[in-house]
């Protein structure tokens, strides 16, 4: 009787499952059938010329198999995506939106998903979920669950870059890096905060200063903020007038910094793909003598995402394209360095042997080194690092 | 009637637009944050300083030059440089002279090599504080502007008469300059230094590129503020905007009062002349102006065949085609047939209205020429999106023609009002319609300001930042938007490249305007 | 002696062909030489290369002498010549007293005492109290007379004038004709007169007529006098 029960037990739970991938399976054609001709704009950083082309492959990809068409378009800042959203919403504009999908992560995705702006939960029903590596921090951004509004795409990693020939020991913690600047009088900088790249500077530096890191998880609190702080603003304070032009300007992104290391103005650079700098030397922009390094203690690393806006007007083709984008084929491409080098979220071991291989592959100037990952502050310690930054040394 | 219409349907939309990005301003709340704002002060004084400094720059420099070199075979060497230089886009220019004064710029290279520097120097030449690189780089650009506005006013034969006489009175060329003819030129200056004063308040490109960083200009702040997703921050934004339109306000009546009180110096001539230097008509007199340019220009060309340059070699370790084979076109095509639809669109609105329009009540009509361009393409846009055509084509075109309708007008002005009225009245006596007779016999003999203002209207939409990113969402990448958003660092010959097509384009459209001229006259000499 | 002495003056075009000359005359001080001729012959040109004005389509050789002096090597602002062109030039941004006090000579010192001497020539032209005007707002009569005034008051050795009345109707250019003539036989200045028309010749003054190079005819100078019939003098040279 029991061993019955059990066993109709088991086959209903078979057949449930069975029927739920079915119908899981039937929704997905009807997406992928809803998707066709649509046209997705997908917003995304512009800033790299790697990371345009693998885009364009991948929108060109999806046409031929899927017959979605992808339109990319360049930004500079993720919050500019935020804005145009928001006033979309706020003008009454439910539907048809000019974002299809876009790039992001952090406090960005925060504002959109507290403000109701985006569309899901999708990302979780995407057939190519099942090789997501869920051990990965995957479904938290910066300490925000990610509730299946936001597919995963990439890991990114602040990572240092520096010239063999100028620095042969570089600084690989915070304290260093002050006694170095101290010795190359103007010649370390950081992107102007806020610049992502900028203030995920002062994340790291922050995270290594503070007494206690784990107060970084938790959201801000206005109250204790600037006493939290306060270690970073004074070691700022030491930092500036030894930095480059004193302090009183900043380069505009990480990229004018890439030049400036080139050029010998600066000493360091910095990155979030840790195969940047290989990109970079391939393509003569940085002296073959270029390499990458990260800290002792590690440095902040997280995950980047991508997202449907609510009122977008290719919701189908835009999961069509995530889709193809998180697919094993498309992220060990995009794992290539010799194409982006941009670090997969996938679990290796639901992979081949061939395609792990990729993940192998070394260049000159890639991160050569193991660069343990620190964890992201909570998003809202974003804007509260901005808005201070700005106050005390956004006008000099 | 129609005209009008069209007119309207091209300029009364923004205002709608405007009121409702101004609004925030009018919140008192959003000043007190505005002027609280640690950037605020400082922005306003580099803005100011950019602004007014670059516009006096301008005319002195342009003021030295005329009254150096003119009229002679210097000038019609600098007549001939002109055109080039004036559709060369400010954007490209400023990247070119970025190129030169950086601290690893060609300039700093040269000087490594001869006083064995290993590394840059530590000077700050571009992106300084006082924004001294960027007044300088906008009076260049502006002056060339004002010789040419100079050598349309002097092109009536009575100044050189003027001269003359003048001269016969016993006054040295300097002098006769400095008293008899500045006093009749700057008054009809009066408008385009005007625009020239708003174009250098509101810019943000080129405040981009070249101007400081902490804080950024005004304009630069005001427009970082606008898109920024915060509710308060946009405020402020719309507050600085409105800012900058007061600032141009106060600017004019300032002028203003002090022509007024020039003026009162020119009473009661003493008659003393003092001794000049004799005027001889140099040749090579033409050239210094716009040296500038051309050492910029070639930077551009230099840098967009480099294969690796690094600090401190003057010149490239090899040069290669790449940049170019690798180039992205795509940006430069988008910019074409936007600029093409918008001029297609405003001519026959430019030649309605000079047809058929109101000849007294026009000046309206050059209102944004002479308005900051950042609130308007903010209207623009909030006006697009109620309609539902913000980021589509139509959207761009229609952002565009609120630049080019009136530049185009201000071309074409001049030469429509002199022209004679009695051919047309002729055609008519022969039985044609206005309109035929318009299209037969008026507009083909004003053929060469006709290609001459669609050439400018082409570039001036090629130009066009804001309206473009705006409006079109981000989703028309023109060679312009490229450009900026390449030159914050990052691979510096694909910016030489998109650079060198961003000039290309208006300056194929300069070309074509006079090849055609002289193609359609070629048998007609009256119509040269 | 304030005469104005041209000396072998010859006009060739740009692409070396002869235009004119060669060319010999005096002007005797309160004397006005007319010069004739159609378009194209030159007339202004002569007049340019008098006055020192550039001129870019015409090489000029010869000698010009004022009161012993050459001067056609002396740049304009030294050769103390006057001219009055068509237009009446008056400055817009001075007024007519201004005009004329930015022609008066710096020898004349004090704000009070040019007043004064301004005031007095207008007086004597008969606009008295014009000093402030604006000269806009004058009609062409009275402007052309301030312009005539201008030159004058500038005390020049020689007077060019390029067709000066021809802006102005029959009767006004009777009047300023007559304006004109008095006060150059008043102070005794050499004038060389450039126009079409032949009513503008002075009585007793001498004609130069020029003739375009295809025309056989050799310049030519002629002494109009009382009677209908000119009376030509042929040339040497």
């Amino acid at each position: 009787m029991k061993k019955n029960l059990l066993v109709t037990a088991i086959i209903s739970v078979a057949a449930f499952t069975n029927v739920q991938l079915a119908q899981a399976d039937e929704k997905w054609d009807a997406i992928a059938s809803t998707a066709k001709g649509q046209t997705v704009y997908f917003n995304a950083w512009g800033g790299s010329d790697n990371i345009n082309k693998y885009v364009k492959w991948a929108g060109d990809e999806v046409k031929k198999r899927y017959g979605v068409n992808v339109e990319l378009v360049k930004i500079t800042d993720a919050g500019e995506v935020v804005k145009r959203i928001k006033t979309e919403k706020e003008a009454g504009r439910n539907e048809g939106g000019s974002v299809d999908m876009m790039w992001v992560n952090g406090e960005n995705f925060r504002a959109l998903k507290t403000n109701g702006l985006l569309h899901g939960p999708w990302a979780e029903s995407i057939p190519s979920w099942e090789f997501v590596d869920t051990n990965k921090p995957v479904r938290k951004d910066f300490s925000e669950t990610t509730d299946g509004l936001e597919a995963p795409w990439g890991t990114a990693q602040l990572t240092f870059i520096a010239d063999k020939n100028a620095v042969a020991e570089p600084p690989r913690s915070a304290k260093e890096l002050l006694a170095f600047a101290s010795k190359n009088n103007g010649r370390v900088s950081y992107p102007k905060p806020p610049n992502f790249h900028g203030t995920t500077f002062l994340k790291q530096l922050l995270s290594e200063l503070v007494s206690d890191a784990s107060i970084l998880a938790e959201p801000v609190n206005e109250e204790s903020f600037a006493s939290v702080s306060q270690p970073l603003w004074d070691y700022l304070d030491k930092l500036h007038p030894v930095s480059w032009r004193e302090g009183k300007a900043f380069p505009a992104n990480n990229a004018e910094m890439h030049q400036k290391l080139a050029d010998g103005e600066l000493k360091l650079s910095l990155t979030f793909n840790p195969n940047d700098a290989a990109n970079l030397v391939a393509k003569e922009q940085l002296p073959p003598s270029t390499y990458s390094f990260g800290f002792t203690n590690g440095t902040i690393g997280n995950v980047h995402f991508l997202a449907i806006p609510f009122n977008a007007k290719a919701k189908e083709g835009a999961q069509v394209f995530a889709n193809f984008l998180l697919s094993p084929e498309a992220q060990v491409r995009k794992a290539d360095i010799t194409v982006w080098g941009d670090p997969s979220v996938l679990d290796a071991s639901k992979l081949t042997a061939e395609q792990q291989a990729v993940f192998n592959k070394r260049a000159p100037g890639s991160l050569t080194e193991v660069n343990p990952t620190l964890p992201e502050p909570h998003a809202t310690w974003v804007g509260a690092l901005e808005t201070e930054w700005l106050k005390r040394y956004g006008s000099q | 009637m129609l005209a009008l219409a069209g007119i309207c349907l091209t300029l009364f939309p923004i205002v709608p637009g405007l009121l409702w990005v101004l609004s925030p301003a009018f919140n008192s709340a959003t000043w007190v944050e505005l002027v609280q704002d640690g950037q605020f002060n400082s922005a306003v004084l580099s803005t100011l300083g950019s602004a007014v400094g670059s516009t006096l720059l301008a005319l002195i420099f342009a003021s030295l030059v005329t009254m150096w070199i003119y009229p002679g075979r210097g000038w019609s060497l600098a007549q001939k440089q002109l055109p080039l230089f004036l559709a060369f886009p400010h954007i490209a220019f400023a990247i070119g002279i970025a190129f030169l004064i950086a601290p690893s710029g060609w300039l700093a290279r040269g000087l490594a090599n001869l006083l064995e520097w290993g590394s840059p120097p530590q000077w700050v030449s571009i992106r300084d504080p006082y924004a001294i690189s960027l007044t300088l780089t906008l009076a260049i650009k502006e002056t060339w502007f004002l010789i040419w506005i100079m050598a349309t006013l002097l092109g009536e034969q009575a100044i050189s008469r003027q001269i003359t006489l003048a001269n016969s009175l016993g006054y040295s060329r300097r002098q006769v300059w400095i008293t008899a003819l500045f006093p009749q030129l700057l008054p009809r200056m009066g408008w385009p230094l005007v625009a020239v004063l708003a174009y250098s308040l509101s810019v943000v490109d080129m405040a981009v590129i070249l101007g400081p960083s902490t804080p950024p200009t005004l304009a630069v702040l005001s427009w970082q503020w606008l898109t920024d997703p915060d509710d308060m921050t946009q405020a402020k934004g719309s507050a600085a905007a409105m800012c900058l339109m007061l600032l141009l306000g106060l600017l004019i009546l300032t002028g203003r009062g002090v022509w007024w009180g020039v003026k009162k110096l020119y009473r009661n001539p003493s008659g003393i002349r003092q001794p000049g230097k004799i005027f001889k008509s140099r040749l090579l007199g033409g050239i210094p102006v716009f040296i500038p340019g051309w050492l910029s220009l070639a930077i551009l060309l230099l840098w967009s065949v480099a294969g690796g340059w690094f600090f401190p070699k003057l010149f490239p370790a090899s040069l290669s085609l790449k940049s170019f084979n690798n180039a992205d076109f795509e940006p430069m095509f988008t910019a074409l047939w936007i600029g093409i639809a918008t001029v297609l669109i405003a001519l026959p609105l430019t030649l309605a209205w000079l047809e058929w329009g109101s000849r007294k009540h026009h000046g309206w009509l050059y209102a944004p020429l002479i308005l900051p361009s950042l609130p308007i393409a903010a209207a623009q846009y909030h006006v697009l999106l109620s309609i539902n055509l913000d980021s589509t084509a139509i959207g761009v075109i229609w952002s565009h023609l609120t630049w080019t309708f009136p530049y185009m007008l201000l071309v074409l002005v001049g030469p429509y009002y002199s022209f004679d009225a009695r051919y047309l009245c002729t055609a008519q006596a022969l039985g044609h319609s206005r309109f035929q007779a318009c299209l037969n016999v008026k507009w083909p003999m004003l053929i060469r300001p006709i290609l001459a203002a669609m050439a400018v209207g082409f570039a001036v939409s090629v130009a066009q930042y804001l309206p473009t990113l705006f409006s079109g969402g981000g989703r028309f990448a023109t060679v312009t938007t490229e450009a900026v958003a390449l030159s914050a660092g990052g691979n510096r010959r694909v910016l030489a490249v998109q650079s060198l097509l961003q000039t290309a384009l208006p300056l194929c459209a300069f070309m074509s305007a006079i090849v055609l001229t002289a193609w359609y006259a070629r048998n007609r000499q009256g119509l040269k | 002696m304030r005469t104005l002495s041209i000396k072998q003056l010859k006009l060739t075009k740009v692409d070396g062909t002869p235009l004119l000359g060669p060319l010999n005359f005096n002007i005797e001080p309160g004397q006005v030489m007319t010069l004739m001729g159609v378009s194209g012959a030159g007339k202004s040109t002569v007049l340019n290369w008098l006055i020192g004005a550039p001129q870019p389509m015409f090489s000029v050789e010869g000698e010009a002498w004022l009161c012993d002096q050459r001067i056609d090597l002396l740049p304009t602002e030294q050769r103390r010549i006057g001219i009055l062109f068509q237009d009446d030039l008056l400055f817009p941004h001075f007024s007519v007293g201004d005009n004329l006090a930015y022609a008066l000579p710096a020898q004349t010192k004090g704000r009070l005492a040019r007043r004064q001497a301004i005031e007095d020539a207008l007086d004597k032209a008969g606009l008295s109290s014009f000093y402030d005007r604006d000269p806009a707002t004058l009609s062409g009569g009275q402007r052309a007379r301030v312009s005539l005034l201008r030159a004058l008051i500038a005390e020049p050795q020689a007077l060019l004038m390029d067709e000066p009345f021809s802006k102005l109707d029959s009767t006004l250019r009777q009047q300023f004709r007559r304006f004109v003539y008095e006060r150059i036989s008043e102070r005794k200045i050499p004038t060389l007169l450039v126009t079409h028309d032949a009513e503008d010749i002075p009585e007793g003054g001498k004609v130069l007529e020029l003739h375009t190079p295809d025309s056989t005819a050799t310049p030519s100078i002629v002494e109009t006098s009382h009677s209908d019939v000119p009376h030509k003098i042929t040339l040497n040279g």
